[in-house]
């Protein structure tokens, strides 16, 4: 891929867009789906989004999906602002957008494995933020918002994350081709 | 699946100000709140983010969901969890002199590990501060998706300094809502005329998760496949070769100056009184030593 990873251009700003307002409305549909859980493990799957289009159109579109998808999403929902939580979903989004000078197909097991390895490091980056910031906001201690923040919510992103990613950038594959970009 | 944004035009003192300066005053104020851990600042932050909440003029319906979610968040987890360990915060709540309410010694079996579980004066008082504390940041942005207009974040973040590239693209996500809403409601219908229940899914966690792919990818795929159009027709009408202009154009007024000044004000004030002063620490006061019989 020769594209610039700072590269801003009008494509990035409409996929920017999409992947925010795609992030949010899924988000808000699949928390008025009654999804069910596995313990701990609740089925979130809008959070392949904002990591998926990072992968694919870079990081600022990995960034602004996060960031802006879950302002769209609480504001559906009616949940407020979390502004720590909303930066950690953008870099969520912003760190596997790294990934994408060094994925050559988004077919091959070597771009999918890339993929989910940068999944899982998105996550521990963008959660592990958000929930570390809850000790200086709100006044907790590490073992509480390591506990009781960053594990329950990393466990979730990781795991649906891992799965999904790669399905969607197989389905992506199909018609990659036919952008000619 | 009619998706609608929870933003209401009202008449009130809150909406008439500009969000730029609503933002600027907002953050300044996070800011201050969490530089102190003293009640008697932390009870002014209190009351000026109620104030706030109470001059948008929201109803008990509107907001029940996020007071449920924000009482159990700030009573449960972060009230409980002061009274029990009083770890967090300044640390000052562990050190020092320690005014026993209750406390039990038990010994785990098996291990004979002894636990010394207890209350203090302190951590009770820590607790309502940091219930205090938690409350004044929730409340001061929780009228914000209701009365700020998603027409104008674009226009509201580049007016803060936001690059246009990125004030339009999130400008461009919240006019996408209602198209990217409505084509999963249709997708959702047609999997579900396809036999594919959602809230039935069979398998372990790994089959569940894949077999949210259906209601996925196709709206992915299709908002990607769609957005190709988009780009191509921005391309065509020379996007990005000027700075924009905008729809919302957004003015000044004096009351928003207040606003800002006032903003800024707190915050040197805060900082000047937490640094400068050395005032803002963890405070218990006599009275509750008193209470308890200290």
């Amino acid at each position: 891929m020769d594209k610039k990873w700072y590269t801003f251009g009008t494509r990035e700003v409409v996929f920017a867009a999409l992947g925010a307002a795609l992030y949010g409305v899924l988000s808000w549909a699949t928390n008025m789906l009654a999804l069910p859980a596995a313990g701990n493990i609740a089925l979130r799957p809008a959070v392949c989004i904002p990591i998926f289009f990072g992968i694919v159109f870079g990081p600022w579109v990995g960034l602004i999906s996060g960031l802006v998808g879950n302002i769209i999403g609480d504001a559906l929902s009616g949940w407020g602002f979390w502004i720590w939580w909303d930066i950690g979903n953008g870099l969520m989004g912003m760190l596997p957008g790294f990934a994408a000078q060094m994925i050559t197909s988004y077919r091959d097991a070597k771009s999918l494995v890339i993929a989910d390895v940068f999944v899982i490091l998105g996550v521990v980056v963008g959660i592990g933020f958000a929930s570390l910031s809850e000790i200086f906001v709100s006044g907790l201690d590490f073992a509480t918002a390591f506990g009781g923040y960053f594990v329950p919510a990393a466990l979730t992103n990781i795991i649906n994350g891992i799965i999904l990613v790669p399905i969607l950038m197989v389905a992506y594959s199909a018609i990659a081709a036919r952008t000619g970009r | 699946m009619l998706v609608a944004w929870k933003y209401k035009e009202r008449n009130t003192l809150v909406q008439r100000l500009d969000p730029r300066a609503r933002w600027i005053f907002l953050i300044s104020v996070m800011f201050s709140i969490t530089q102190f851990w003293d009640i008697r600042f932390l009870l002014f932050f209190f009351a000026l983010s109620f104030a706030h909440y109470f001059l948008a003029r929201l109803t008990w319906k509107e907001t029940r969901r996020v007071w449920m979610f924000v009482l159990i968040l700030v009573v449960v987890i972060i009230g409980i969890n002061a009274v029990l360990t009083g770890r967090g915060g300044p640390g000052a709540v562990l050190k020092g002199s320690k005014h026993i309410v209750w406390q039990i010694k038990w010994v785990v079996p098996g291990i004979n590990w002894t636990i010394h579980p207890n209350i203090t004066v302190e951590k009770l008082v820590f607790a309502v501060t940091q219930m205090v504390r938690m409350l004044s940041i929730t409340v001061l942005f929780l009228p914000l998706p209701f009365t700020m207009n998603p027409n104008v974040y674009g226009a509201t973040f580049r007016g803060l300094g936001l690059p246009d590239k990125f004030a339009f693209s999130m400008d461009l996500a919240f006019r996408f809502v209602p198209t990217l809403a409505r084509d999963f409601s249709i997708t959702f219908d047609s999997q579900r005329a396809r036999g594919y229940e959602v809230e039935k899914l069979e398998g372990g966690l790994i089959a569940q998760i894949r077999k949210m792919a259906p209601l996925v990818v196709p709206v992915t795929i299709n908002a990607i496949v769609g957005g190709e159009d988009i780009v191509n027709a921005m391309d065509l009408r020379c996007f990005g070769l000027r700075k924009r202009t905008w729809v919302h154009k957004l003015e000044y007024k004096p009351r928003d100056y207040v606003l800002i000044a006032l903003g800024v004000l707190i915050l040197a004030g805060s900082t000047f009184v937490n640094v400068g002063l050395g005032l803002g620490d963890f405070w218990v006061p006599e009275w509750a030593l008193r209470l308890f019989g200290f």
